[in-house]
């Protein structure tokens, strides 16, 4: 039989669908070779963890379809995943290393043009060398939750033992931050104790502050599937607009910003009431604390609302009893909080009852609603609390479950701890005993990473400039340094933070353009970053390298290298690994530290980082698939060795070792990952876990399935944690009479660096539109498709108002996406963070609309 | 050229309707799935612009309950050339 290569693929696609959809269809069959090498890979875009197959052909992917083994998404692919294979060949992709230059030499004002990597590196290190020798601030790094796990470990190495500074934060500060907070907070360890199963093992399903139909649109189509088919499933979605998720809602609460607070603690206070909690599973497992209030909200120290906060930044615990937490939610009445939220009381009621009901199981799940919240890590806590207080959690069904919006904003940010507190497997730099296990693995002297006080064995630490001081500091934090000064040199990578960070025109911008400063941004597309920076180096992006994403589900993913990158573009590991090849030693580390290991002198970073014995101990070889086809690894060659292997061995002693600090986060070897779609840790003797803290489930817990240990905490004992309604930090007023909220959309992820530069998704989603009430439009003489112009203290913008569409809003609030580059709705936006979490509130600010 | 399939979810009563509305669309086959409800359908277009409408438009067909994306192909050579299975 012949066919063309037309009906050739069709078939394929049918058989693809089909086999997705479960669905025989007879006359097709697929056989035979299209010439297209097929392999699994996970997905480049949000939390979820979806693989996919990509096709590639003469070296160019061509095509992708939903991987049908994948138990994340089996066989589905949302409108993002779907067109992957197009996002690296955006006509505009960066092939060269690109400096601002004048009459030869780099100039802050002069025009790109293109240099060597070596002239870049060359001009790097000498102005990172110059700038660290003022203190461990005066360099940083914003690395990204799209980060592989070993570009993110090299990274961490790099800053906090290389150039010993604690200035390494993720973009994932912006996303979830909040969640890790509580996580550490409630628990002591990171990340949700139940996995994605508890889709189909819910009975009820409560969204707080998550469009998943948008932004995790496989794990919204598992949830459908089991609202559809399992009798009296119920699905209740709270939010401050109404969006697609509305569509299956069995409940519809629209609550006013910020009164999600006092939503949860009158739940919390009706359990109480009407005594419906699990005293058997308080007793065992649980115990009360407060936290104090009136914190402020993350603002610069000299803002009027920090001066006037009582306990600003502050987050210590202390211990209550159960009757001490009951008074405390006890004014959290259904009436007050129907009063507060503007919820009817019938809604409200609605939820509370089917979170007391004990035969029911509930999964919550949340993301930027909750997260990006200047209470964030309270609102996160006040969940917990409910699910605590009613036993509902670590079982199938039951489960309150934080969604993250990057692929590895769990694998590569939390788990690797790039921020500026954090080391590998939930260890931190406030502890000195962790510090110095982390610098016993790396083959380190003693007080090498800077401790979060500066402080060694109640010693200060010794320092290139004299005094290590306090070496912390936040993503938005970093902005306002370089703005200040403080921070003279900066490297983006991986994401796209003059267009993400908050506050553009009186932070961000002045910052990155301060004389002084020198901005390095490694992209493979023009972002607004890499054009506000001074230096962009081009980087290899997702299947042009072999990489390690971990999901929401503590599901840790490998992937081979598929195609190669344009020009002399190279992965973000192979420009951290190479930079440190231009840095000595005796360039950033004073003589007292050098002198405990003095071989190391006149040795390179790159020497004492990477090849250490460790990392380079895996000789280069053959990459090949179960079917024998053959793959590249650019790294492998450029360095001699598996690096991959090396960086993601060595990490692994943090968290499998003999005698580690922390428990839990247990991984299998490198190799093992290759041949499966991931495994969710705790990985023990190659098995992974599904419900942590429970026996029966999680290895780390002896006993049945009545046995709740959360080990993450010294008594084995969950902290439920009483937090108040407070506040937001910018209410509407007379003059800025509208909430506005900010947030994404289906076709596009995040700033649309990739998304953007697919001709289909472009054209579905052109341009970032405000969505606003028709009533709120009509009195500002606005009307459906009218140009309206947005203000708030900080920027204005301008934009099309859509009164119908997608998300509704109430009166009084406005919503518009923050993807398009050509309305930097992050002028508009006020860099307030949770006081604790340092998470930017992107959901709530001030703003007026007039006609444009 | 691009290929691309995409299945489809309907109620099973509405299936026969849903599918002549689909086909009504150029470039688009559904090709079973009927008595599930889950309409395996392929739509076909060398251009992508159309094609991206054509998907956003099937969100819009009454009846439709909701879209999912399965398999992509957009490669240029020849798509009219022989291959032997």
């Amino acid at each position: 039989m012949k066919l063309n290569r037309r009906d050739f693929i069709k078939n394929n696609a049918v058989a693809a669908a089909a086999a997705a959809a479960g669905v025989t269809i007879p006359a097709v069959t697929v056989a035979g070779d299209d010439g297209i090498r097929w392999d699994k890979i996970a997905c480049r875009f949000c939390g979820t963890g979806c693989s996919v197959l990509l096709g590639v052909k003469d070296g160019k992917a061509v095509a992708s379809q939903g991987d049908p083994d994948a138990p994340v998404n089996r066989g589905l692919n949302c409108i993002k995943g779907y067109f992957l294979p197009k996002i690296m060949y955006g006509k505009d992709r960066l092939t060269q290393p690109m400096l601002r230059k004048k009459n030869g030499q780099y100039d802050k004002n002069g025009k790109f043009e293109p240099v060597s990597w070596d002239e870049a590196f060359k001009i790097m290190a000498e102005k990172w060398v110059a700038a660290r020798k003022k203190g461990p601030k005066g360099v940083g790094m914003f690395g990204s939750g799209q980060w592989t796990v070993w570009e993110g470990y090299a990274a961490q190495k790099l800053l906090k033992a290389g150039f010993r500074s604690n200035s390494l934060e993720p973009n994932a500060r912006h996303c979830m931050a909040s969640a890790v907070g509580a996580f550490m907070r409630a628990f002591g360890i990171d990340e949700p104790m139940g996995v994605y199963d508890d889709l189909e093992h819910a009975d009820v399903f409560v969204l707080w502050g998550a469009n998943m139909a948008e932004m995790h649109p496989i794990l919204w189509s598992r949830l459908t599937d089991t609202r559809l088919t399992k009798p009296g499933c119920e699905v209740h979605v709270l939010s401050t607009f109404k969006h697609r998720c509305y569509e299956l809602s069995d409940n519809s609460i629209i609550f006013e910003p910020q009164t999600d607070l006092a939503i949860a603690n009158y739940i919390a206070n009706y359990i109480i009431q009407n005594k419906a909690y699990n005293k058997d599973f308080i007793d065992k497992a649980v115990q009360f604390t407060k936290t104090p209030t009136d914190i402020g909200y993350g603002l610069r120290a000299e803002d009027p609302r920090e001066k006037a906060a009582k306990n600003r930044n502050k987050g210590k615990l202390s211990k209550i009893s159960f009757e001490d937490y009951a008074k405390s939610v006890a004014p959290y009445t259904l009436e007050k909080a129907s009063k507060m939220s503007g919820v009817p009381k019938a809604a409200l009621l609605k939820l509370a009852k089917v979170y007391a009901d004990p035969k029911k199981k509930v999964a919550s799940y949340w993301t930027m609603g909750m997260n990006q919240h200047t209470r964030g890590v309270w609102m996160n806590g006040l969940v917990y609390n409910i699910h605590l207080l009613m036993g509902k959690i670590s079982e199938p069904g039951n489960s309150p479950f934080s969604l993250t919006g990057q692929p590895s904003a769990c694998g590569t940010a939390r788990e690797v701890g790039t921020f500026t507190h954090r080391l590998p497997a939930d260890l931190v730099t406030k502890k000195d005993a962790h510090c110095k296990f982390a610098e016993k693995m790396w083959k380190l002297p003693a007080g090498t990473i800077p401790r979060a006080n500066g402080m060694m064995d109640k010693k200060p630490q010794t320092d290139i400039s004299g005094k290590m001081g306090k070496t912390l500091i936040h993503a938005v934090a970093m902005h306002r340094a370089l703005k200040d000064g403080k921070m003279n040199c900066f490297w983006v990578m991986c994401n796209n933070n003059m267009q993400a960070a908050a506050n553009l025109n009186v932070e961000s911008y002045p910052g990155w353009r301060r004389a002084e400063n020198f901005v390095t941004v490694s992209d493979p597309y023009p972002t607004v970053s890499a054009m506000a920076a001074d230096l962009i180096l081009p980087t290899a992006m997702w299947c042009e390298k072999e990489g390690a994403y971990g999901n929401a589900e503590r599901r840790t993913q490998f992937w081979r290298q598929q195609t190669s990158p344009p020009g002399e573009s190279k992965s973000d590991m192979w420009q951290v690994m190479e930079f440190a090849k231009y840095v000595k030693v005796d360039d950033v580390w004073d003589a007292d530290l050098i002198a405990k290991m003095p071989e190391y002198k006149g040795k390179t970073l790159y020497e004492v980082l990477y090849a250490n014995g460790q990392i380079d101990k895996f000789p280069k070889q053959e990459i090949t698939d179960g079917a024998g086809n053959k793959y590249a690894n650019d790294e492998m060659e450029d360095f001699g060795y598996y690096v991959q292997k090396g960086l993601f061995e060595e990490y692994r002693m943090f968290n499998s070792a003999e005698g580690i600090p922390k428990k839990g986060h247990e991984m299998a070897d490198f190799d093992a990952y290759h041949k499966v779609r991931g495994m969710r840790w705790p990985v023990i003797n190659g098995k992974e876990t599904l419900w942590r803290y429970r026996g029966g489930y999680d290895p780390h817990v002896q006993g049945g399935k009545d046995v709740v240990k959360f080990y993450g905490k010294p008594n084995g004992r969950a902290n439920i944690i009483t937090a108040p309604f407070e506040p937001a930090a910018e209410v509407p007023d007379k003059e800025y009479d509208l909430w506005l909220c900010t947030g994404r959309v289906l076709e596009h992820w995040h700033s649309g660096t990739m998304t953007r530069r697919v001709p289909e998704l472009y054209r579905a989603v052109p341009d970032a539109v405000v969505y606003m009430h028709k009533k709120d439009a009509k009195k500002r003489k606005l009307r459906q498709g009218q140009m309206a112009k947005l203000v708030t203290r900080r920027g204005e913008l301008v934009a099309r108002v859509e009164t119908r569409g997608r998300n509704r809003c109430p009166e009084g609030l406005i919503f518009i996406p923050w993807f398009d580059a050509n309305r930097l709705v992050n002028k508009l936006t006020l860099d307030q963070t949770d006081p604790l979490s340092k998470e930017t509130d992107y959901k709530k600010c001030a703003v007026k609309v007039t006609k444009a | 050229m691009n290929v691309c399939s995409v299945v489809v979810y309907t109620k099973p009563e509405n299936s026969g309707v849903v599918t002549t509305k689909l086909e009504e669309f150029s470039g688009v086959e559904v090709h079973g799935g009927h008595e599930e409800g889950k309409l395996v359908v392929t739509v076909e277009g060398g251009d992508d612009d159309k094609l991206a409408d054509t998907m956003t438009a099937f969100n819009d067909v009454d009846g439709v309950i909701n879209t999912v994306m399965i398999y992509h192909y957009c490669g240029d050579e020849n798509v009219n050339e022989e291959v032997t299975k």
